[in-house]
C-alpha cells in the first residue's frame, strides 16, 4: 500500500485535485487544500523534504510581488468605466448608420466596434455589457434574427480575448514565462483573422438567409454627409487616443503594460467625465467589482501556485510531461490533443483556472518538443476564447443575458454563439496550419555565426602560466 | 513504534504548556461559540463587519494603484518636457529642478508602494470577497444540488479545507514577516521602501480569512439548525 502511495503520487494527486474541485467549494481555496494535504502526506512518505513546504511562502510572495499581474485590477477598472462611459454607443451609432444600408450592416459595424473595444480595453464584460445594451435593441427592432443578433453580440465582446491589450495574454504570459510585449506583436496577426472571419460569415449569411440580416430601411438611417462624418469622428479620435494611452506606449516600449493599463484607467475617467457620464456611483462601483475580481483570481493563482510547487516536489512534471511528450504524432499531435483538452476543459473550468493549473503542465512539454511558446500562448489564447461562448462558463452570453430584453430567450442566446464557436475554432486550426500568423510580427530570433573567432591580442605574456601571485602563501593581512 | 514515540512527544509537549494548550483553548472556544446561537450570531456580525471595513479600504486601494502607477509612467516622460519649459522660458522661474530631484530620489519607492497597494487589495479584499461568496468555484455538482446540499458543501469545505489552509499559512507567514519586521528588511530597488509593510498582508490577509471562513462555518451551522438564511446565493462572478 505504501510502496504503491510512493510509486503514483503524481498521478493520485492529480486526481485528488479532480475530487477536491469537484466538490464544489471555492477553487482558491480547494486547490490549496490539495497542495498541502498531499504535500503533508508527501512528507510523511518521505518523498519531500519537510523544508521544502516552507518554500509555499515564497511562491506566494512572488505572486503578491509581481508587477505584472497589477495589470489585472488595472484592466478591469479600465473596462468597468469604459462600460457605461457614452463610447461605444458614439462608435456603434457612427458605424451603424455608416454600413447600416447593406445587408448585415449592423452586425460588421457590432464586429468593427468589438474589435476597436478590443484593441482599448482588455475585459470582455465592458464590450458586451456596452454593445448588448445599444445595439441588441436596434436590431431586433430592424428585424435582425435574435439568435443572430446575440450570437454576433457576443463574439464580438470576445474579440477582446485575443486583441492587445488583452488580459487572457498578460496571463498566459505570465504563466509562460514570456514577454507580454511579444505575445501582443503574436496576437496581432490572429486578431485581424479573426475579424476577416466573422465578417466573412456574416456576408456569407447576408447571401444565404438575408431575412435575418436585413439592410436598415432609408428612414432609419437618419445621419448624412457630414453628421455622419462628424459622429464617426466623435467615436473614433477618443479611441484612438486610447490605443495610443494603452497599446501605443506598450509597443514603443515607453511603459510597461501595467502602467499603460493604470494609464487606461486615467484615460477611460477623463472620457467618461468629458462624456458628462462620470458620478461617484459608476467609479465606486467599478472599484468594487475590480477588487472582488482581482482578489478572486489572484487568490486562484495563490492556491494553484501551492498545488504546483507540491505537485513538483512529489514528481508530477515529470510524469505529466513523460505522458504529453510521448503523445504521437510529434508536435502537431501534441497541439491537436492539447487544444482538444483545454476545449472540453473550458466546458468546466473558467479560464483563470486553466491559465492557472494546466498551463504550466503543458508549458514545459511544449518546449520540449521545440514548440515557439509565444505562439503557443496566442493559440491557447484564441482557443480559451470559445469558453466564453458557451455554457456553463459562458461569462459572454451570461453578461448578455443580464442585460437582454425578457423577451429574448436563453436558448436562443445559446443556439445563437454555435456558429460563432465554429469559428473561433476554426481560427485555431488556422493558426496550427500557418504559424507565419503569429510568427511575422515576432522579433526575429538572434542568427548566431558559429565561425566567429575571438583572438586575444598577444602581447607577450604566457596565458598558460601560473598566475604571478602567490596562492599558496595566505594573504598578509593587518592587524 | 513512530505513533508511540509521536504520542509521547505530544504529551511531552503538554506537559510544558506551550502551544497546545491554548491552541486547544481557542478550538474549544470557537466550537462553543459555534453553537450557542446569540454568541455565533454576535460573532457572525462582528467578524462581517471587520471584513467590511478592510474590503472598503481594498477598494480604495484599486483606484490609488491606478493613480499612483499612472503618475509613475506620465511622469517620467513628462518631467523631461517641465524642466526644459521651465529653464527655457522661465515660467516658474526656473526653480522646478527640485521637482527632477524628488523623483529620482523616489521613484523606486513609487515602484514599492503599488506591490504594496496590491498585496493589499488582494489581502484585504479575498475576506469581503468570500463573504459576497465570488470566489469562483467548479459548479458541475454545487450548481445542480439544492439550497441544503449546498450549505453542507459549504460547512465541510469551510471545515476541512478553508481552515487548514489559512492556519497553515499563516504559521507560514508569520515568521517570516516577523524577521523581516525585526531585521529592518529594506526593498531590494535602490531608495525603496522597508519590506514588512508588503509582507504583513500576508499573515494578516489569511488572519481574516480564516475569521471570515469561520463567520461562514457559523452561518452553514445557523442555517442547518434553525432558519437562518445565508443571504448571499452564489453567482458566477463577473470577470
Amino acid at each position: 500500500m505504501i510502496a504503491f502511495l510512493t510509486h503514483n503520487m503524481a498521478p493520485l494527486m492529480f486526481a485528488g485535485l479532480v475530487v477536491f474541485m469537484l466538490f464544489g467549494y471555492p477553487a482558491a481555496f480547494s486547490l490549496a487544500a490539495v497542495g498541502l494535504l498531499f504535500g503533508f502526506i508527501g512528507i510523511e512518505l518521505g518523498l519531500i523534504h519537510p523544508d521544502f513546504l516552507g518554500n509555499i511562502i515564497f511562491q506566494l510572495e512572488s505572486v503578491l510581488g509581481n508587477d505584472l499581474l497589477l495589470a489585472i485590477p488595472f484592466f478591469t477598472l479600465m473596462g468597468a468605466i469604459l462600460e457605461r462611459c457614452g463610447l461605444a454607443e458614439d462608435l456603434l451609432e457612427g458605424f451603424g448608420q455608416l454600413f447600416g444600408g447593406v445587408r448585415g450592416g449592423l452586425s460588421y459595424a457590432v464586429i468593427l466596434v468589438g474589435a476597436v473595444l478590443g484593441a482599448i480595453t482588455g475585459t470582455v464584460a465592458a464590450s458586451v455589457i456596452a454593445m448588448g445594451l445599444i445595439s441588441l435593441p436596434i436590431m431586433m427592432k430592424y428585424g435582425y434574427s435574435v439568435r443572430h443578433a446575440t450570437g454576433v453580440i457576443a463574439a464580438s465582446g470576445t474579440i477582446t480575448q485575443l486583441i492587445p491589450p488583452s488580459l487572457v495574454l498578460v496571463v498566459l504570459a505570465d504563466q509562460l514565462g514570456k514577454p507580454v510585449g511579444q505575445m501582443y506583436l503574436g496576437a496581432m496577426g490572429p486578431s485581424v483573422v479573426q475579424v476577416l472571419l466573422f465578417m466573412a460569415w456574416v456576408l456569407i449569411l447576408s447571401i444565404i438567409r438575408p431575412q435575418d440580416v436585413p439592410a436598415l430601411p432609408p428612414e432609419a438611417r437618419t445621419l448624412k454627409g457630414w453628421a455622419l462624418v462628424n459622429r464617426c469622428i466623435r467615436g473614433m479620435v477618443p479611441s484612438l487616443a486610447l490605443i495610443f494611452i494603452v497599446l501605443g506606449t506598450i509597443f514603443l516600449g515607453l511603459a510597461t503594460a501595467t502602467e499603460a493599463g493604470a494609464m487606461g484607467v486615467v484615460g477611460a475617467y477623463f472620457l467618461a467625465w468629458i462624456n458628462r457620464k462620470l458620478t461617484w456611483n459608476l467609479s465606486w462601483q467599478g472599484m468594487q467589482t475590480t477588487m472582488r475580481i482581482t482578489a478572486m483570481v489572484v487568490f486562484i493563482l495563490l492556491g494553484a501556485r501551492v498545488f504546483s510547487l507540491v505537485f513538483q516536489g512529489v514528481g508530477g512534471k515529470e510524469w505529466i510531461e513523460s505522458f504529453l511528450v510521448a503523445l504521437p504524432g510529434g508536435q502537431v499531435g501534441f497541439l491537436v490533443f492539447v487544444n482538444l483538452f483545454v476545449f472540453v476543459l473550458a466546458f468546466f473550468l473558467d479560464f483563470f483556472e486553466i491559465a492557472f493549473i494546466i498551463v504550466p503542465l503543458l508549458a514545459p512539454a511544449a518546449e520540449a518538443l521545440g514548440i515557439n511558446l509565444i505562439w503557443f500562448g496566442v493559440l491557447l489564447g484564441a482557443n480559451m476564447q470559445t469558453s466564453f461562448m458557451h455554457p456553463p462558463f459562458g461569462f459572454a452570453l451570461f453578461y448578455l443575458r443580464g442585460i437582454a430584453p425578457p423577451s429574448v430567450r436563453s436558448s436562443d442566446i445559446y443556439r445563437g454563439a454555435i456558429p460563432w464557436v465554429i469559428l473561433q475554432l476554426i481560427l485555431v486550426g488556422i493558426l496550427i496550419a500557418f504559424p507565419e500568423i503569429v510568427n511575422v510580427f515576432l522579433d526575429k530570433d538572434l542568427v548566431v555565426d558559429p565561425n566567429i573567432q575571438i583572438t586575444v591580442p598577444d602581447n607577450g605574456t604566457d596565458l598558460t602560466a601560473p598566475p604571478v601571485i602567490d596562492l599558496s602563501q595566505p594573504p598578509a593581512v593587518n592587524p | 513504534m513512530e505513533v508511540l514515540l509521536r504520542l509521547g512527544r505530544a504529551v511531552d509537549a503538554f506537559n510544558h504548556w506551550t502551544w497546545p494548550v491554548p491552541t486547544l483553548a481557542i478550538v474549544l472556544a470557537v466550537v462553543v461559540t459555534a453553537f450557542i446561537p446569540p454568541l455565533r450570531l454576535a460573532a457572525i456580525r462582528a467578524v462581517d463587519g471587520l471584513s467590511r471595513w478592510t474590503g472598503l479600504i481594498a477598494t480604495w486601494l484599486v483606484l490609488l494603484a491606478a493613480l499612483v502607477s499612472a503618475f509613475n509612467a506620465a511622469f517620467r516622460y513628462s518631467i523631461g518636457a517641465i524642466l526644459y519649459i521651465d529653464t527655457q522660458l522661465r515660467v516658474f522661474g526656473g526653480g522646478l529642478g527640485f521637482l527632477f530631484d524628488l523623483y529620482r530620489n523616489n521613484s523606486n519607492s513609487l515602484r514599492d508602494v503599488q506591490l504594496i497597494m496590491f498585496a493589499g487589495m488582494v489581502m484585504l479584499g479575498a475576506s469581503w470577497t468570500l463573504k459576497m461568496n465570488e470566489h469562483v468555484r467548479v459548479d458541475l455538482i454545487y450548481g445542480s444540488v439544492g439550497y441544503r446540499k449546498r450549505t453542507w458543501i459549504d460547512l465541510i469545505g469551510g471545515i476541512l479545507f478553508l481552515v487548514p489552509m489559512c492556519v497553515t499559512m499563516i504559521y507560514f507567514s508569520w515568521g517570516w514577516f516577523l524577521e523581516s519586521w525585526t531585521g529592518d528588511e529594506m526593498s531590494s530597488n535602490a531608495g525603496g521602501l522597508p519590506r514588512w509593510p508588503f509582507k504583513i498582508f500576508l499573515p494578516l490577509g489569511f488572519a481574516l480569512l480564516l475569521l471570515q471562513g469561520l463567520s461562514e462555518i457559523f452561518k452553514c451551522i445557523a442555517a442547518l439548525t434553525s432558519n437562518f438564511q445565508r443571504e448571499h446565493a452564489y453567482e458566477k462572478p463577473v470577470q
